[in-house]
């Protein structure tokens, strides 16, 4: 019995230095970003100093950050409407008939690299005139979203009862019209914690704004990416931007926060 | 039987936005770098036909030899790394019998960040001359690093850093495959005196072995088109040090516009991943249960 307890405490602590660890450099950032910049490069590093926003002002008067935060909000916003007007009746049509090429061909997807994709497509759009414009990124951001909407939703519908479905049928009720009245509201949890992935991940993802963007239509994440080559000098601005950018998907992934392994694994794990 | 004909065309009716949109941009792209990696292409100008020319190219590349073993070793070490320290977190996380809310969050903290912004992080943290990782080393008496600026130092840096982001998600699936166990074989092994060290190798373990394989999987898709973090924090340097086929095939298509040479790598690298996921999957078939 002692053992036992022993042995739970142990538990505990092993518990607690993991945490720590995941914890450590996220934490060390947050600090950063309200150190005053002459302590951010302070060597040996300064646990304790004078909270300050400077950087935060530094951050928005010396950089075009709101307009670079609005840019990743349409573009983010954008595609995950596209992913769910296009993914949710896909979902529900790949559940009724079984029929699940569709959903198979979108995992190319999630395979393939996307300089693969990237290629064709700079290479597409540059015939179209379609570099550095918000169509470009928003359709593109679209590519991640929608398989996520697809495969996050095929569960929720596939819980559906049969019978639900057909005896509406007997009632006259047409395909789209079970999709709308009596589906949808079925897998409305599925539908947020869908559309809060595809938020998160167009928010964070990197490559294709790398590319098909233009100074003016780069979204946070292309841009952040900028500021570390010129703000080397500033690493407390830095810091700031890194601190605001992680929070929107920090805040979002918590409220799905027992549905995003499985969310994240495209059907190869239940949740 | 009309009514059913009249369902299919209805259902196929829902799908097919998804699937014109598919198909114009996931599958005729593919084809088509499958044709650009076939060709010597030019923007504006005339693209010809140069059969495998590129992929003969590449054979004789030693900085695609390079890259390939680059990919290869992070893939193999961060995977590692990730499988032995995610089922250790997963186990420990199953013993506490309650996941509480605290953790849970630190949990999946780390691999929701946004890539920027773990490269960002990091970048300060193992600063060879002010990081607070070079602090911790000298504090307990262990020699500085370069970590990400040293030709030798920056894969197994990298490979660390990626372990800090993905272990706690490796753990997770771990700790699902760990609840839906049935408790009766544990039972069993109790009733017979087993200890604990021997009931995780001879049960816990084999009866994992899915799951585990599961995580390898979506893993290496990750690893393999290792990209990132590393041209956030190095571009794939120092030198040539963390130059992935990612780095490379990218470096190759929009700094150099090499468009089918970086195709041909592309498909390359396209045909590792997708090999590696076949092989696992046969593998997830062999040890289920």
């Amino acid at each position: 019995m002692h053992d036992d307890a022993l042995i739970r405490r142990l538990n505990t602590l092993q518990i607690a230095l993991v945490g720590l660890l995941i914890l450590a450099p996220i934490a060390w950032m947050v600090l950063a970003s309200f150190k005053p910049s002459a302590e951010v490069t302070a060597y040996p590093p300064k646990l304790f100093f004078a909270p300050t926003l400077e950087n935060y002002v530094a951050l928005f008067q010396t950089t075009p950050f709101a307009h670079f935060t609005w840019n990743s909000m349409v573009i983010t916003v954008g595609s995950t409407a596209i992913g769910i007007v296009l993914g949710v009746p896909a979902a529900f049509a790949v559940s009724w008939t079984r029929i699940t090429w569709p959903a198979t061909v979108t995992l190319l997807a999630r395979m393939a690299p996307g300089t693969l994709f990237l290629l064709p497509w700079y290479v597409m759009f540059r015939e179209l005139n379609l570099i550095g414009t918000y169509t470009a990124l928003i359709v593109t951001h679209a590519v991640i979203t929608m398989p996520i909407v697809i495969w996050v939703l095929l569960p929720f519908f596939d819980n559906i009862p049969r019978s639900v479905l057909e005896s509406a049928q007997v009632d006259g009720c047409s395909v789209p019209r079970i999709l709308w009245r009596i589906a949808l509201p079925l897998v409305m949890p599925g539908l947020v914690v869908s559309a809060i992935l595809s938020f998160v991940f167009s928010w964070n993802y990197f490559l294709f704004a790398l590319v098909l963007s233009n100074g003016d239509t780069k979204t946070l994440i292309a841009a952040s990416f900028n500021f570390i080559g010129e703000g080397a000098s500033n690493w407390g601005a830095l810091m700031a931007a890194a601190t605001l950018i992680a929070l929107p998907p920090l805040v979002l992934a918590f409220f799905v926060q027992r549905r995003l392994v499985s969310g994240l694994a495209l059907g190869a794990v239940k949740g | 039987m009309s009514q059913s004909i009249g369902t299919r065309s209805q259902l196929n009716m829902l799908s097919t936005p998804a699937v014109i949109f598919t198909l114009a941009l996931i599958a005729f792209p593919f084809g088509y770098t499958v044709w650009l990696s076939l060709h010597e292409f030019t923007f504006g100008g005339t693209s010809t036909l140069n059969y495998g020319r590129n992929y003969a190219l590449m054979l004789e590349d030693a900085e695609f030899w390079n890259g390939l073993k680059i990919t290869l070793v992070l893939y193999v070490l961060s995977l590692a790394l990730q499988l032995v320290l995610g089922t250790y977190v997963a186990l420990l996380l199953h013993a506490s019998k309650k996941l509480s809310g605290i953790v849970r969050t630190l949990m999946i903290s780390p691999f929701v960040l946004p890539p920027v912004v773990v490269g960002m992080m990091w970048l300060v943290v193992l600063d060879p001359a002010i990081g607070a990782a070079n602090w911790v080393l000298q504090a307990i008496g262990l020699p500085r690093s370069d970590w990400l600026a040293s030709p030798q130092w920056v894969i197994p840096t990298v490979a660390l850093i990626d372990t800090w982001q993905w272990t706690p998600y490796v753990a997770l699936i771990v700790l699902g495959g760990l609840q839906s166990l049935p408790p009766n074989v544990y039972e069993a092994a109790q009733i017979d005196g087993a200890s604990r060290w021997k009931t995780f190798w001879r049960i816990t373990l084999p009866l994992l072995m899915p799951t585990l394989v599961t995580a390898a999987i979506l893993r290496s898709v990750d690893l393999l088109r290792f990209f990132d973090i590393i041209y956030i924090t190095t571009q794939g340097g120092p030198g040539n040090a963390s130059n992935t086929l990612n780095i490379y095939g990218f470096r190759k298509g929009f700094e150099f516009f090499e468009i089918g040479y970086a195709s041909a790598l592309m498909i390359t690298l396209s045909a590792i991943v997708l090999g590696a996921v076949a092989i696992l999957t046969q593998a997830r078939k062999r040890v289920a249960w």
